[in-house]
This record gives C-alpha cells, structure tokens and sequence, in this order.
C-alpha cells in the first residue's frame, strides 16, 4: 500500500488576543496586546494508505477540524510537516486542491440564490472539467444521490439533508483522489445518513478516493471502516482498528436488576454497583472478569428477591465515552 | 470549457439580476439624492458658476454620480465580507483560482449589473428635468468617447480600490466597518460627496495625487466639458497608472493576508 496522506510533527498554535481589565485597559491593550497561545495540535503523527477510509474521531475541542484545515490547505500549521499525494497543501495551493474534495458539514459551498445546477457548472469551469467527463460524473452522482429534483433549485430552498446531499456532490465533480469530510452527517435524519453512508462507500469503491470524516456518530464509523484515528486535547491518542477498541471492553457487561421489593442498600460480591433506585439496580462487571449468568443468579438470590433482569453489551458511544474518559479528555 | 473568470463574471450577473425590487428602490433613493445635491449645491453657488464651473454642468455632474452610483462606490462584495468573518471563506481556499482575481471579478460583476439595471431609468428622467436641474448631454462626441473609456477605468480603479476593503476584513474581521471607512475615504477624497470643482484650488493640488478623483470625477468633467480633450488624455493615463499601482499593491496586500489568515469557526 502507497502512503497518501504523511503528518509528521505537526504543532498548530493559535494566538488569540487578551483582553485586559481593569482601569488602563483600553488604553494598555491599544499598545501591548496580551495574547494567549491555544495549542491545538501538539505533535500529530499519522500516515494514511491510498485507497482507505479513515474515520478521524475525538471530543469536541480535540483538534479535528484544525487537521483538515491544515490538510486541505486552508491552514498553515506552526511547524511540522506534510505531505499529502506529494504536495505541502499550503505551499503549492493552487496546484494541490485540483486532487481533493472538501465538505465542511456545517458550511456551504454552494451558491445561495442560484439553481444548484448553476453552481455546478460554475464549479466544472473553476476546476476546468472536460464537458464528457463532466456529464459522466453528473450522471454518476445523480442516480446515486438521487439529484435530479433538486438540481434545478435554489440553494436557499433545499432542506439540511438535500443540502448536503448537493455539498457531497459539488465536492466530488472533479473526481478528486482526496476527500475530506468534517462531519458530513451532521445534523441529518436517519434515512438520509444511511443514503449518505451508503454513497462514501460506494464512491470509495468506483473511485478508489481515500477519504477521511469526522464524526461524532460512532455509527457512521461503523458503518464505513475499521481505521480509526483518535486525537484528544491536540494529541493523537490511537491509531489503529476499531474492533481492537470494541473488544478491550467486551467483556464489560451492563447488568440491570428489577426487585421484588425495594431494599434500602444493595450490595454484590464481585460486582460494581453502578445506580439503585428503590427496587430497580444496575450493576457492572469489574475489569477482566467475564460475566457468567448461572454465577450472577447464584450470587444475587442469595440476599434479595429478583423479579426481572437483563445484560446488556457497552454501546459504542459507552465504549469512546469511556475511552475519553480514560484519557481524561471529558471537559469538566 | 470556459473561461473561469468569465463564468464566475456570469454567475454574479444572473445573481444581481433577480434583485429588481432592490434596483427599483435604489433608482428612487439615487433620485432623491439628486435632487436634494443640486439644491444644496445652488444654494451654496451663490454665482452662476465657480472656477468657470457652472450651475448646469454641476448639475450634469451630480446626475451622473447618481446614474453610475454603484460603480464608483468602493464597497465590498456582497457575501464576500461575511465568508471572510464566519469562515465560509474557507471553501475558496480549496479551489484551484486565485482568490484576488475571483473576488476581483466578483465584484465586477455584481457592479455591472446593479449599474445597468439603474442608470439609463435616472439618466432619462434627469435629461427631461427643467434647465438648471437637468442632466445635459456631453460637449461633444470626442468628450462622449473618452467619458466611456474614463468610466471604465474608474469602474475597475473602484474595484481595485474595493479590494483594500477585502483585506481590511481579513484583519479586522468587521466587514461593515472596514468598508465604511474605506467607503468614506474614497467618496470624500474622490468627488463624490463635494464635487471636486467646487473645492479650494489647494485641496483640489492634493486630491490630484491621489488615487480617488479618476474612479468617476475625471470621467465626470470630460463629459460636461470641464476638463478639455488634452488634459483628459493625460489624466486617462494617470488613471491607468493607478489602476495598475493599487491592484499590484491589493494583491500583495490579500496574498500577504490569506498567509497569515486564521479561518473562523470549527
Ligand atoms: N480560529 C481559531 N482561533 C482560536 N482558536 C481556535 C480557532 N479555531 C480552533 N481553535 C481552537 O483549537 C482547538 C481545536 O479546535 P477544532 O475546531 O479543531 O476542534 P474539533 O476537534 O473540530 O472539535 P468539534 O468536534 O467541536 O468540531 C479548540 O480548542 C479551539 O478552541
Ligand atoms: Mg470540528
């Protein structure tokens, strides 16, 4: 496998202004201007192949956004180094961004007041498609996003879904070799993230396009790939498969128990008591031991009367809310 | 395929054009306006005419100020202020254009058509106003030729002058002021506020070495015979000069900005 996409040591600073209190303020801040150093990215190493689908995963404030700005040129990062499909994306700008496709979830490329086939034709002269090529890939997007009422509307009347159903497409005219996406389902219902699901794994099969995606829906990512990377707090945390973090916690069981009458203190050997209200308790495995029903039964009948209970697996948000927290990112 | 910039010269056009509504009220404030500069003007005109300026050709002056009104206010883009201090200016970035020349064009465009969608309803209505009020026509046809290719040169030295306000954003992340300041700059430097006859000879020296007065006081006084055919060819070339200065000096300006630029927003 080729290497696409090299970090090497990058660190991106952000110099913010300070403002001074006090009775000089306005007058020393007119002079002096105090800033403050927000370290966003500290040391991002990471390699990505040609050809695969990254899911780029952390809390919010970890530094994602920052790291696509920084790959797709938007963004010149304090130090470090990069290199992606043999370029520095914000030395050679122009030449760069013709091999990638970006969509930002929460912004818009699109043109406002004009029909969304209009910016499509502005972007084909911007990116100066040949007039076949271009028609083939229209074609393309259209039976797989389904464009074709929309095409002809303005931007301004779309919904969020059809929104971003078009960005996806805008990004793509130019069957870029990149693509970037900072949380593309953000925000949509559930049949249109599976459509927009569906489509990522299909344009990453036809095109072969590497692409990387935020996200903060742990579905989305086990949906579309097992490489993960993780940042938190500016510092990638892990990179590798999704299914080695899944498995590292599942063995940890959610047991919940409804009594018979409610106990005023509740107490079981070998297991943590996670909440307890009147007669319903919920407990959990401790670390590295497995969960067998016969033992739990045995265990709990022998002091309190059960009516119901059931077990249940961590979920993925559990499972990155405990490695979050873990690693100590939660924001308190 | 296209041209890029001619698309992108196309796009803002069509974009202008659905605004009607805008254009039909902004034909009656240019109006309005008119009428109360060449009021406030004779007043102030106690004789029939200043510096062998006089109330007819100052009259003609103010109605072409109202008829190409947006082609002589520097101003910014219409969305392009905003993109830069939200940080939707980020989708620019990851194109394969230069970002001077498409906000340049941008800008253009939106010009272009906001003009011809006003200025031939004023100058109509200004031609049939009484004497004293009315907009007359150019001396002579040589005066009509070189008033065009002023205009145009003026239209571009507005926009190139536009683009200061561009980076301005970039710095201050506060589109409406940095373009009212540059706004005001320009229109008081440049005519458009006092018509520069009516000015002290002194200022008047200064205002000469300054960008601002070819944007649409030069072409202006070639139509209403104020300054003559030689003196407006060599002020044509001035002109020129300075187009040429401060869309060299803007892009140095934007390529240094978008260097250091920081996108706004996660
Ligand atoms: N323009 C800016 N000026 C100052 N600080 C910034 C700027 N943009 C981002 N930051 C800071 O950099 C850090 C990383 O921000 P970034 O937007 O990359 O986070 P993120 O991982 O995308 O978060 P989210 O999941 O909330 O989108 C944050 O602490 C943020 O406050
Ligand atoms: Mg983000």
């Amino acid at each position: 496998m080729t290497k696409i996409i090299e970090f090497k040591n990058i660190c991106k600073e952000f110099k913010i202004p300070e403002k001074r209190t006090g009775k000089w303020s306005t007058f020393l801040n007119f002079f002096k201007r105090k800033y403050k150093i927000i370290n966003a990215l500290k040391n991002v190493n990471f390699s990505i192949d040609e050809g695969d689908i990254v899911g780029y995963i952390g809390p919010n404030g970890a530094g994602k956004s920052t790291t696509i700005k920084i790959m797709s040129g938007i963004l010149t990062p304090t130090t470090g180094e990069c290199i992606i499909d043999g370029y520095t994306p914000w030395k050679n700008r122009k030449e760069y961004v013709k091999n990638i496709g970006v969509v930002f979830g929460q912004r818009s490329q699109l043109w406002w007041d004009v029909p969304v086939i209009d910016s499509f034709e502005l972007l084909k002269d911007i990116y100066k498609i040949k007039d076949d090529e271009y028609k083939d890939t229209l074609k393309l997007l259209n039976e797989a996003l389904d464009l074709e009422q929309l095409l002809p509307r303005p931007l301004r009347q779309l919904s969020l879904g059809q929104k971003m159903k078009c960005e996806l497409a805008a990004s793509l005219l130019h069957r870029p070799k990149i693509l970037f996406l900072d949380e593309p389902t953000i925000g949509l219902d559930a049949v249109t993230k599976l459509a927009v699901r569906d489509f990522i794994k299909y344009i990453n099969k036809v095109w072969h396009t590497t692409i990387i995606l935020t996200t903060h829906d742990m579905n989305d990512i086990e949906a579309l790939t097992n490489k993960i990377i993780l940042i938190g707090k500016g510092q990638i945390l892990y990179n590798g498969s999704f299914d080695t973090i899944k498995n590292k916690y599942a063995n940890e069981k959610i047991i919940q128990v409804e009594f018979a009458k409610p106990y005023e203190k509740i107490l079981l050997n070998g297991y943590e008591l996670i909440s307890h209200d009147k007669n319903v308790a919920v407990f959990k495995t401790k670390k590295d031991t497995e969960f067998h029903t016969k033992a739990f039964i045995n265990e709990i009948s022998k002091e309190y009367d059960i009516i119901d209970f059931s077990v249940n697996s961590l979920s993925v948000d559990e499972i990155l809310a405990r490695l979050y927290k873990e690693y100590e990112l939660q924001e308190k | 395929m296209k041209n890029t910039y001619v698309s992108i010269f196309k796009m803002e056009f069509k974009g202008e054009l659905q605004y009607r509504a805008k254009a039909i009220s902004g034909i009656a404030t240019q109006f309005f306006w008119g009428i109360m500069y060449i009021c406030l003007y004779m007043a102030f005109m106690s004789s029939d005419s200043v510096d062998g300026f006089t109330i007819t050709q100052m009259a003609s002056y103010i109605w072409l100020g109202q008829s190409f009104f947006a082609l002589r206010f520097p101003g910014i883009h219409k969305s392009a202020g905003y993109e830069i201090a939200n940080g939707n200016v980020c989708y620019k970035f990851t194109r394969p254009i230069n970002l001077y020349n498409q906000w340049f064009t941008e800008y253009l465009g939106e010009k272009l058509a906001s003009t011809l969608l006003r200025f031939l309803p004023i100058i109509v209505i200004a031609s049939l106003l009484p004497t004293n009020y009315a907009l007359s026509m150019p001396v002579n046809f040589t005066a009509f030729i070189l008033f065009i290719i002023s205009l145009i040169i003026g239209g571009l030295l507005c926009v190139s002058i536009s683009m200061f306000s561009i980076y301005l954003t970039f710095v201050t992340l506060s589109p409406k002021g940095t373009t009212t300041i540059v706004a005001t700059i320009a229109n008081l430097l440049g005519g458009a506020i006092i018509p520069i006859p009516l000015m002290p000879s002194a200022i008047q020296n200064v205002l000469n070495f300054l960008p601002f007065r070819y944007i649409s006081d030069l072409p202006f006084r070639i139509y209403i015979g104020n300054i003559s055919i030689t003196h407006g060819l060599i002020q044509i070339g001035i002109s020129l000069i300075w187009l040429l200065i401060t869309i060299v000096i803007g892009k140095l300006l934007i390529k240094n900005a978008l260097k250091k630029t920081i996108i706004q927003g996660g």
